[in-house]
Parts: C-alpha cells; structure tokens; sequence
C-alpha cells in the first residue's frame, strides 16, 4: 500500500561537516532523530508531503558523546533518555531522574534523544520542563553564510512568550548541559499521559534549597502538552518570599497567585488540566511542609 | 529506496518507501500472521519485535532504520528454544497472557529473560507499554524470574 507514492530522501550524515553542506542545500529538510515524535503523528505514513528530505542525525558520532566532570554533565543530542539514565543515575539531578523514570518503558526511553524531546514541534514529554527548572544549558548550531556556527545558550531563553521552545531556522541543538544541584528540595510530578492525551495531561518540576523555613534559589517549570511550558521569575520570587510550614489559607493565596499567571499565558486549560495542576501544587506543598517540620534545626 | 535486512533469520533486500514503519513492512510486504495492525503511534503495544535482540515497537521503527539490522518477529522467535523455555515459565506459573497481547508480551519476556533482569520494577516498567492488564503483576514477575531459572539451568546442562 502507498508504494507508488514519492519517498522521502534520507540523507545520513557522518559528521557536522556532513550535516552542515547537507541542510545547506536542503533548508526544508526534517531533522530526525529517534523518531519517536515523528513516528506517532498520524499523517507519518504515507508522508503528505512530495520530495521530502529528512536528515537522519544516528549516524553523527559527536551527537552520541556524553562527557562529565565534578560540575555538569554534557549530553549529545542524540543520546537516548535510557542512556543519559545509566551514564549518570547516581550523579544527576533525582528531579532529572524522576522524569525518566516517569516517561515509562524502556522501548520509549530507549528510542527518544534529549535533543529530540526538546526540539520537537509539540511537547511529548515534560522533560524539557524540567530542563528548564534545572537551568540547563543548550548549543544550538545554527547555520549563517553556509557556514556551521555554535552557541551556547540557556533553554529559558529559547521559550518564547506561549511556552514553546523556538529555535532558529536551520539550526539544532547539538549539546545539552545539565549542572550538578546540591538544591536539597526536587519535585516532579506527571499526571497523565503525556503523549496519548496532551489535552488532559500536566507536569511540574520544581527545584530549591530549603534553609531552615524559606526556599533559596526556587524554580519551578509547569508543562501543558498541547500549550507549552510555563515558567516565570516572578513564580520563583513569589516561592522565595514564602516562609514553610505553609497553612491553609497561605496556601490558597499561593495557588491563585500561580493560576493567575497561568491563566494569562494559557488561556485554554482543560478542567482537568486545572484540578490536576492543584492537586500536584497541594502534593508539593505538602512535601516542602514536611520537609520544614522534619528538618534538624541548626544551633 | 533498497533495504537490506534481516528478519526471522532471512536475508532480504526490499524495495520500500523509506518512511514506511516496521510493523506495516511486516504485515504488507513480509505476509507475517502475528504482525498487528498499525495503531498510528497510539502506543498500544502490541507490535514488539527484537531489533538486534532489543525490544522495539515496530511502529516507530521507519524503513531506513532497518538497513543491515536483524529482526526476530513473534512468528520466527516461536521456532526457537527461547519460545519453548517461555512457555514452560507460563506453565510453571499457571498463568499466560491473553490472545491480544501475547505476542507482544512474549517477545518482551524473551528480551527481559536474555538480559536476565531481575528487578520487579523494571520488569513491571517494562511491561508497561502495553495496555493490556490480562496479566497480575506478580505472575509477569515470576514468569520472567522462572524463564531466567530455566534457561540458566539449560545452559549449565549443555555446558
């Protein structure tokens, strides 16, 4: 079936330089990574679109590199979410961790690149949430003048104003940076399926140092599949005011301070978007409370 | 576009769109009885094969990424040993999953079986994939543990 339609070209580089002459002379071109975007969407196959070119980025050796020294560690692009587990389980953020673990079954994690969760045109998973609450760093290669030029640059700034990760055009992201945190709060939560069903699906990934009863350095990253990733400074300032156990009533001012701000980034969160958001704010609360009450008080 | 591969023990070179998934190359161009139908990425789990003895849903497997790969499909694994010892895990266990899924399930078991993963956790993570419940967690467990014990206790007798 669908045999006599054109079929795309697959142009498989072995090195950046490769790469760069390839989507020089094809700007258009899809850049394919593990595929497991592309491969769900429902008009993968067959492909609508006539003479497509598509890159595939498995053969590029520096893009599978995973390098680490006592203050960060730098993943390739095309290193899979299974590997970036088993090369540094016991060294990376537990908020970077839990998020693997969360995404599901190895015949996923096994297949998705770091870069691939990033870049990709809808979010499908909410790693690149927690990237940002980690303050990851990216290099994005961008081609200028047919010439490959890098940058590095802070995911934060790729977001744009709706919550979604622009990159410029003709450009990839090639390495991914994610420093050591010795922040002793990490939260992440996922509720729903991500993938199968955006619309009704969230996640929040949350960092901070707790010192004594406030929050040093908070940040916090909430994904909506089908919306984008919402984070703000002034989210982050308003948990660096607050001082823990938090009660009742300070925790419903906080949950309509957050909801303001999302409802004036996402105008179109579901009910059940909604009630899960509260219930994984209530559940982080929760922790940080308890995290406060348990805490050995310092003389 | 031309791919050489190799399924269920077969050398071919198949003359496919190069976007084409796995799971439709083996229904419409290979003819294989135990390939399910193609989900359109809606992750039901049901189309694991072995792609160099590691288990991959075969729907996101595109054409191009076959080329020089060898692929074990529920219809070549179940004339092997392995197949033999799995079943003798679900007759131990008294318990084997359901029609729908049992192929899929079965190629997983193998691969969790081979790697000898012990860990309920992962195997239970592993499973998740699929959507079908027909098995209780603690017998998915115990099958794989019994399959590891039998194929460890084959090996020893061959040795």
């Amino acid at each position: 079936m669908y045999e006599g339609l054109s079929s795309p070209n697959i142009h498989t580089p072995h090195n950046m330089a490769e790469y760069s002459s390839i989507i020089t002379h094809y700007p258009s071109s899809t850049l394919w990574a593990g595929g497991t975007f592309i491969m769900t969407r429902p008009d993968a196959y067959p492909s609508k679109v006539m003479n497509a070119e598509v890159i595939y980025l498995g053969e590029i050796e520096e893009l599978h590199r995973f390098q680490r020294n006592d203050r960060f560690a730098e993943f390739g692009a095309m290193v899979t979410l299974d590997e970036v587990m088993s090369a540094g389980k016991a060294v990376l953020p537990k908020v970077l961790t839990d998020n693997i673990m969360e995404i599901g079954s190895k015949l996923i994690t096994r297949r998705a690149t770091i870069g691939g969760a990033i870049c990709t045109k809808e979010l499908t998973t909410s790693f690149p949430g927690t990237l940002v609450a980690l303050d990851a760093n990216v290099e994005v290669r961008i081609i200028k003048k047919k010439r490959l030029h890098s940058r590095w640059l802070q995911l934060t700034r790729l977001l744009d104003r709706n919550g979604t990760i622009v990159l410029p055009p003709q450009s990839m992201i090639s390495r991914v940076r994610i420093a050591f945190s010795d922040k002793n709060c990490q939260f992440f939560r996922s509720v729903g399926a991500l993938m199968t069903s955006p619309e009704d699906s969230m996640a929040v990934a949350f960092t901070a140092s707790l010192d004594q009863d406030v929050l040093n350095n908070p940040t916090i990253a909430f994904t909506y599949p089908n919306h984008g990733i919402l984070y703000s400074r002034d989210i982050d300032n308003v948990f660096s005011s607050l001082r823990f156990p938090l009660d009742e009533r300070e925790f419903r001012s906080l949950e309509m301070i957050i909801f303001t701000f999302i409802d004036s980034t996402f105008q179109e969160l579901s009910p059940l978007q909604k009630v899960r958001t509260r219930g994984v704010l209530r559940a982080l609360v929760d922790e940080l409370n308890e995290k406060t009450l348990t805490m050995p008080s310092q003389m | 576009m031309k791919i050489d591969c190799s399924i269920d023990g077969r050398t071919l070179t198949l003359s496919l769109n190069s976007n084409k998934p796995l799971s439709l190359i083996l229904s419409e161009n290979i003819g294989d009885g135990s390939a399910v139908n193609h989900c359109k990425g809606q992750m039901c789990g049901l189309c694991a094969v072995l792609v160099d003895g590691k288990p991959m849903l075969s729907c996101m497997v595109p054409a191009f990424e076959i080329r020089g790969k060898e692929i074990i499909t529920f219809e070549g694994f179940q004339k092997t040993r392995g197949m033999k010892d799995i079943e003798k895990a679900y007759e131990m266990v008294g318990a084997a999953p359901c029609p729908d899924c049992y192929e899929s399930k079965t190629m997983i078991f193998e691969s969790l079986i081979s790697d000898g993963v012990s860990e309920p956790d992962e195997i239970l993570k592993e499973l998740s994939i699929i959507r079908c419940h027909c098995l209780d967690p603690e017998d998915a467990v115990k099958i794989v543990l019994k399959g590891i014990d039998i194929r460890r206790k084959r090996r020893v007798r061959r040795s």
